[in-house]
């Protein structure tokens, strides 16, 4: 279980001259064990930033993180210890073959070597990629790159999943075996894991979430399921939804008014319809 | 996870990474551990070409056959009496001609006889350094002829020769075979520690500004793990790296010797098991600082390319600074044992002169590196979790 109240952090200006960067202001997640939890947003609402601090990278200002009871503030270590963080930049060693990147974490976590090697073996099934396992991570495809970092971050078995874009860079089949494996690990036999996921691509959010975290220039602006939000913004299309959400702020939050902001809501893999 | 185990973990790591980056590694080990000895093989060669040049004993005569006295003195001095070729001047000047050239004027003998005082021409050139070197034994033979001409014409006058010399001149070299040695071992120093410095250069910069750029201190970092410990990790592996290249190049001169062309120089050349293991001794605290210190230097750098500039400027530190003991012609300052690299040049100098190391000796370099390694780490540990982020 995650649970962020009321995070804020500001960064300070470059220069004396400049202002501080407000990238979380006030941002509110509450992820029960079994759910998939997607923090959907544009690019700079805050969503890596709320991710970082909830693995204890970076020291929020104001608010608390709690991962299954444990305060990351007071204890990052045993809160990270239950946590497997997938980062947006997968972070492989390229001259360490798919199975020795998977181990290497095994053991910085504490597992003995024997055990961190069946368990990617076992990973390496669930996931599809045991051909890849003894190959250098030098001339993965995306795909590949993220099966393998994902199974890193799986390897010392965490009850909580916090992954930043996963999707991103993905083709349709990858994607959708990301998707499954991600339903899979909140199913009982999985492990009912928590999972908290960023991204900006609408189609993911309504495909696998059972609730959503909408995050808009650093405030979590709007929390429910998709159906919830879909009521709560009275639209039935979950794109106007979530700019109608997103952008309530601004006085002409209509997609003609914001081409940049629907641009950027937009995800990759998303094919509009020619309009007649 | 305890602190050495994350530690060990990430130095089994780390030095897996190493050396699998082969390409990297036979650079360094081409450029560093085989230049040395191959820079000393072709030393060696040039001292014997001298060498061999001054056992010939051979003097260039123009015009010998105007002074007979002269030809028969060099030949009783078993020097070898050659023609020179005609186009002497020219020869000399593009160092086609090896050797000096001396001219006898058409009057010599007969203006000897008479008293006057002819002219021997001695022919070089300053920039044929062949020849330069060759002038000043052939001049010292006309000068001993001279000599000879002045005693005999005394003696016939009844006057001891004696009374022109009133003094002898006796010269005594007081360096032992090992300072003479120096002469050519002056360098060997110098090309260990840019061995050791090479050796490190690379696994450095991958381990922090590496990581950086390929996104994986990130994720490193989202780790239960004490970030000195991370760092203590990289740090072993990337000084056991450097200790490698080190003890390679230090015992990379002893089959060099076999090599060495010249016997004198090969006299010469004392560097032999106790020497190769003293170096080693003094190179390591250095491996271990330097290592540490390019580390901190890269951390700051968001890529390898970056690092590369920022660290050039530690490279000519550890290349200038033994530089000083040169300026300062040899002698030692009581300030070259506080400075690294310039304190290990000196410590090893002092080893290939046969001198034994007092404590305070190598004590002071010592915790130079020390100091030295331990502040490195704490920075590159303190700026660790910043440099994440980006």
């Amino acid at each position: 279980m995650i649970a962020i109240q009321h995070l804020a952090k500001s960064f300070p200006p470059a220069r004396s001259a400049a202002q501080a960067v407000h990238a979380v202001r006030d941002v509110s997640v509450q992820a029960p064990a079994g759910t998939i939890t997607g923090l959907l947003g544009p690019n700079g609402a805050g969503k890596t930033t709320t991710l970082r601090m909830l693995a204890g990278l970076i020291r929020p200002d104001a608010g608390s993180i709690e991962v299954d009871g444990i305060d990351v503030l007071q204890d990052p270590h045993g809160a990270l210890a239950r946590m497997g963080v997938l980062c947006d930049a997968r972070g492989l060693y390229p001259r360490l073959s798919a199975r020795e990147n998977i181990v290497y974490y095994g053991v910085l976590r504490g597992m003995e070597r024997s055990a961190a090697e069946q368990r990617s073996a076992e990973l390496a099934r669930a996931l599809g990629m045991t051909s890849l396992l003894d190959r250098r991570t030098e001339g993965f495809s995306q795909g590949e790159r993220l099966k393998t970092a994902l199974a890193r971050a799986l390897v010392h078995d965490p009850a909580n999943v916090v992954l930043d874009e996963p999707t991103n860079g993905l083709d349709v089949l990858a994607t959708r075996a990301l998707r499954e494996t991600l339903r899979w690990l909140r199913s009982p036999e999985g492990g009912s894991k928590t999972i908290v996921f960023s991204t900006h691509i609408m189609q993911e959010v309504e495909r696998l979430c059972d609730s959503v975290v909408v995050v808009a220039q650093g405030r979590s602006v709007a929390t429910g399921s998709v159906a919830e939000l879909l009521e709560r913004a009275g639209e039935r299309d979950f794109e106007a939804a979530f700019v109608r959400l997103a952008y309530a702020d601004d006085a002409a939050a209509s997609p003609q008014a914001l081409p940049l902001a629907n641009s950027l809501a937009q995800g990759p893999h998303e094919v509009r319809p020619v309009q007649p | 996870m305890n602190f050495f185990g994350t530690a060990r973990a990430v130095y089994a790591k780390e030095i897996v990474d190493a050396l699998r980056d082969r390409r990297t590694l036979l650079v360094v080990l081409l450029s560093s551990v085989l230049l040395g000895p191959l820079v000393l093989i072709a030393l060696s060669g040039l001292v014997a070409s001298l060498e061999a040049r001054a056992e010939k004993r051979e003097v260039f005569v123009v015009g010998i056959e105007h002074a007979p006295g002269l030809r028969n003195f060099l030949e009783r001095q078993s020097a070898v009496v050659r023609d020179a070729p005609s186009d002497y001047e020219t020869r000399l000047r593009d160092a086609s001609l090896a050797d000096p050239v001396v001219v006898v004027p058409p009057d010599f003998e007969a203006a000897m006889l008479r008293g006057d005082v002819p002219v021997l021409e001695l022919l070089s050139d300053s920039a044929n350094k062949q020849a330069e070197s060759g002038a000043g034994r052939v001049q010292r033979l006309l000068a001993a002829y001279g000599r000879e001409r002045v005693a005999l014409s005394l003696a016939m006058r009844g006057v001891s020769g004696e009374l022109l010399e009133p003094m002898e001149i006796q010269e005594r070299d007081l360096a032992s075979t090992q300072t003479r040695a120096t002469q050519f071992t002056a360098m060997l120093p110098f090309f260990v520690l840019m061995a050791v410095l090479y050796g490190a250069l690379s696994a450095a910069l991958d381990t922090t500004a590496g990581e950086r750029e390929r996104g994986s201190l990130e994720p490193l970092l989202m780790n239960p793990a004490a970030p000195l410990a991370l760092v203590l990790g990289k740090w072993g592996a990337v000084a056991s790296v450097a200790m490698l290249i080190a003890v390679l190049s230090c015992f990379s001169f002893l089959p060099a010797q076999w090599w060495l062309r010249s016997d004198t120089l090969q006299a010469l050349f004392q560097f032999g098991m106790r020497e190769a293991l003293l170096f080693v001794v003094v190179l390591l605290p250095f491996a271990a600082a330097l290592s540490a210190l390019l580390m901190a230097v890269a951390i700051r750098c968001k890529s390898v390319k970056e690092a590369q500039v920022n660290a050039s400027l530690l490279v000519l530190l550890v290349s200038l600074l033994p530089l000083v003991s040169v300026f300062n012609l040899g002698s030692e300052a009581w300030w070259h044992l506080w400075l690294p690299a310039l304190g290990q040049n000196t410590l090893m100098t002092h080893v290939l002169r046969g001198g034994a190391l007092r404590a305070p000796q190598w004590l002071i370099p010592l915790a130079v590196c020390l100091l030295l390694a331990a502040v490195s780490l704490w920075f590159v540990a303190h700026r660790l979790r910043g440099a994440a982020l980006r």
